[in-house]
């Protein structure tokens, strides 16, 4: 089910929008565009921090004992957070740390781990870890003003995902861990960013803005046969396959602000599965396939919650 | 006495504690110019000055243009707002709800290409060169209100003194006006705790923390062997009066955050910028005349050591999209509410804006950098008409159609809604061949 029953977007096709928009009140608009709320019981979302700190970018690591997130701790250094989901400790996962880390990946088979690093002025790279934390590489961006985003490890851990920009368009490639053998996945105007494999390593999930706006898409591993897979008019950003791969979780704000959807991995079957006035965003997948973890802001603080998915 | 620029009493080497607190007591008092420049009504009793700090991007917020070409429009849509025809960007649906409460400039250009000056003249209206700098806008209504209640008439909301990554920006003071015209500094956590970078060598001070003179005293004890260990920490003006501040009622109850209700303080998010944003309301609440509430300290977006400014040489769409617009939605849209709900928008003038503008054309980094020909402002309040646009940028955002707006007629017109009309600002010499924006009125 889609959200709007319009073909997808022309650049020219933006002025109709917004004059539809304009012309409808936003009440009716929302309600044209509202998808069915997939009801959750009455103790979810289950509440997982409860600092309230800005934090983002959960994963799983170690199946589904401990998560590892940004967190926003200090405006001025941000870091990574090991939580255990058992008791609800959380300690820094590298406390000596003095540069900013952020967006982790895990592989699934847990031996290998990336995040971003702030290297200095506007310069971002990627650090790629073995199970224990030790580096194994660092990526260095080029030189001047330049950075990697949202780095993802295929599931046996042999290729590297991340988003580049370059001539002004953004757009993903794959590696090996050490920056080496890279390949041009996509090539489109606009941004894409937000890779993710899929749990054979077959498949990509991704998103874009060469239609206008954010959508979400699919691609083989090797950056053929991209689909569209998603057609609403703002964003639909940071897709998951679940490990299962029958799904994708993505974050919409087709509703008017940022809310958690799950549709099935061929983009039929839209449900949205948080309702709030406020943002959740960053979902992730728990490794049964069954669960969500998502950042929530509730009371203008952000935690992490969790919310069952049905099957 | 009063001798702000060269105040040093020392005693074996360090400083007289009964010294301090005698001229700690007399600096509102000094600060009171008593000004005769104060030469017309005021529509405006405060000014709150919204500084976006390394300069936003105009496509991406307030002046998106959905027909230029991919390589200018950027990745977000684009929503209505409450004024018929005119949309901002998806990432401040908040705020755009709210447009019937503000007018919007989008025909500002300046001349300033980067922070450092861009900063100088977005705060003065003046370049930082030839010297002397000129003083920040909120120099000139202290100077002209003097110091007519318990608190200093210009507080900066920061965690320290503006600046770009080497140096600080010139324009964030009295300049020609003087020392004692400068801002108050006063930095807010994320979680509302209030602290103040005059103050910073002494560990754990907290003006909530400080019950009485005596603990007070306690604590002056420490700052002054600290001090005969520091033989080269200057003694400044906002440090006597931070220490004043201390032991000051109305300051202490206009910090204290927890004395808003939760569902308030949830209202503005817990973000630095968030509980910075509901400290300045509270100072004007108090009756300061004028709060510059700043997004950042620096400008830089990704520079380590630093918080997220608006700089987004890289980083622009992730950074506006997870971390910037959602925090100013959030924080700026509560602000505006409470101004209306408290009643306070009638005398209150508030403007938001940053330093220019960033490049309509997508750059090779897929971000946006500086532009200085044309970007936006939000005027709200104190005798602005709202629910309103001046004025119009082309077809791609690169240039103002008609009439441009420059920095020192935002200068002009907020000190013209703060009473402080051509002949006050002839008598005190300042913002010099400014123009109000009538079109605001």
């Amino acid at each position: 089910m889609r959200c709007c029953n319009s073909p997808p977007r022309k650049t020219s096709d933006i002025n109709v929008h917004v004059r539809r928009i304009h012309c409808e009140s936003i009440t009716a608009f929302l309600v044209i565009c509202s998808l069915i709320v997939v009801p959750v019981s009455a103790a979810e979302p289950v509440r997982l921090t409860s600092d309230g700190r800005q934090k983002s970018s959960p994963v799983f690591r170690d199946g589904d004992k401990e998560l590892v997130y940004t967190d926003f701790a200090d405006a001025t250094l941000f870091q990574l957070r090991r939580l255990v989901l058992a008791d609800g400790t959380s300690e820094l996962l590298h406390p000596k740390s003095t540069s900013a880390e952020f967006e982790p990946t895990w592989s699934a088979d847990g031996e290998v781990y990336a995040h971003l690093k702030l290297r200095g002025v506007l310069s971002i790279g990627i650090v790629v870890r073995d199970r224990q934390g030790t580096v194994l590489h660092e990526i260095a961006p080029g030189g001047g003003f330049n950075g990697y985003r949202s780095p993802a490890l295929s599931p046996d851990h042999s290729r590297l995902l991340f988003s580049y920009a370059e001539r002004g368009a953004q757009q993903i490639w794959s590696s090996q861990l050490n920056g080496d053998d890279r390949k041009l996945l996509t090539e489109s105007t606009g941004v894409n960013n937000w890779p993710a494999y899929s749990r054979d390593g077959r498949r990509i999930v991704f998103s874009s803005s060469r239609d206008n706006d954010f959508e979400v898409y699919s691609m083989n591993c090797d950056g053929s046969g991209i689909r569209r897979l998603t057609n609403s008019p703002s964003q639909d950003i940071r897709p998951r396959f679940s490990p299962e791969g029958k799904r994708i979780v993505f974050t919409s704000h087709r509703d008017g602000n940022a809310e958690i959807y799950v549709m099935d991995a061929d983009g039929a079957n839209i449900r949205r599965i948080t309702a709030t006035p406020d943002r959740d965003d960053y979902p992730e997948w728990f490794p049964d396939s069954r669960r969500l973890v998502y950042v929530a802001e509730i009371g203008g603080r952000h935690d992490l919650y969790s919310v069952s998915v049905d099957p | 006495m009063f001798n702000i620029g060269s105040f040093r009493t020392q005693t074996c080497g360090g400083l007289s504690r009964r010294s301090f607190l005698q001229l700690a007591g007399s600096v509102p008092l000094a600060m009171g110019m008593g000004s005769t420049a104060l030469a017309s009504a005021s529509r405006a009793k405060s000014v709150l000055f919204v500084f976006l700090w390394g300069a936003p991007s105009h496509l991406d917020t307030c002046d998106p243009k959905p027909d230029a070409p991919a390589e200018y429009r950027g990745p977000f849509s684009v929503i209505p707002t409450r004024i018929p025809g005119v949309h901002f960007t998806e990432l401040l649906p908040r705020i755009a709800s709210r447009s019937d409460r503000f007018s919007l400039i989008r025909t500002h250009a300046t001349t300033a290409p980067g922070h450092p000056d861009g900063g100088t003249v977005a705060l003065t209206g003046f370049p930082e060169l030839p010297v002397p700098v000129q003083p920040n806008f909120g120099s000139i209504v202290a100077k002209a209100r003097g110091n007519q209640g318990a608190l200093p008439p210009f507080f900066s909301i920061t965690s320290g003194m503006l600046a770009d990554a080497g140096r600080r920006i010139e324009g964030y003071g009295g300049g020609t006006l003087s020392q004692a015209v400068d801002p108050f500094l006063v930095g807010c956590s994320a979680a509302g705790e209030i602290k103040l970078p005059a103050l910073q060598l002494l560990d754990q001070l907290n003006p909530l923390r400080i019950q009485d003179r005596r603990q007070l005293l306690t604590q002056l004890d420490t700052a002054t062997r600290q001090f005969e260990h520091e033989q080269q920490v200057g003694w400044t003006r906002n440090m006597k009066s931070g220490y004043d501040l201390l032991l000051n009622p109305v300051a202490r109850k206009a910090f204290d955050l927890t004395s808003e209700s939760d569902k308030t303080r949830a209202r503005y998010g817990y973000t630095t910028f968030g509980q910075s944003s509901l400290l300045a309301l509270r100072l004007v609440e108090a009756g300061v005349p004028y709060v510059q509430l700043n997004y950042s300290r620096h400008p830089e977006a990704m520079n380590p050591g630093f918080e997220l400014g608006w700089d987004t040489h890289i980083y622009n769409f992730e950074l506006l999209q997870d971390q910037h617009c959602p925090t100013l939605d959030r924080a700026f849209s509560a602000l505006l509410d409470d101004l209306y709900d408290r009643g306070l928008i009638n005398d209150t003038l508030v403007v938001m804006m940053g330093e220019f503008g960033r490049t309509p054309k997508i750059t090779p980094n897929a971000a946006r950098d500086h532009w200085p020909p044309c970007y936006f402002s939000i005027w709200a309040g104190g005798g602005v008409q709202p629910g309103r646009v001046i004025g119009t940028s082309d077809k791609l955002g690169e240039l103002p159609l008609g009439d441009v707006v420059s920095p020192l007629m935002v200068g002009t017109t907020i000190a013209q809604l703060a009473g402080i009309d051509t002949q006050a600002r002839a008598e005190m010499n300042v913002l010099s061949g400014g123009k109000v924006i009538d079109a605001l009125l």
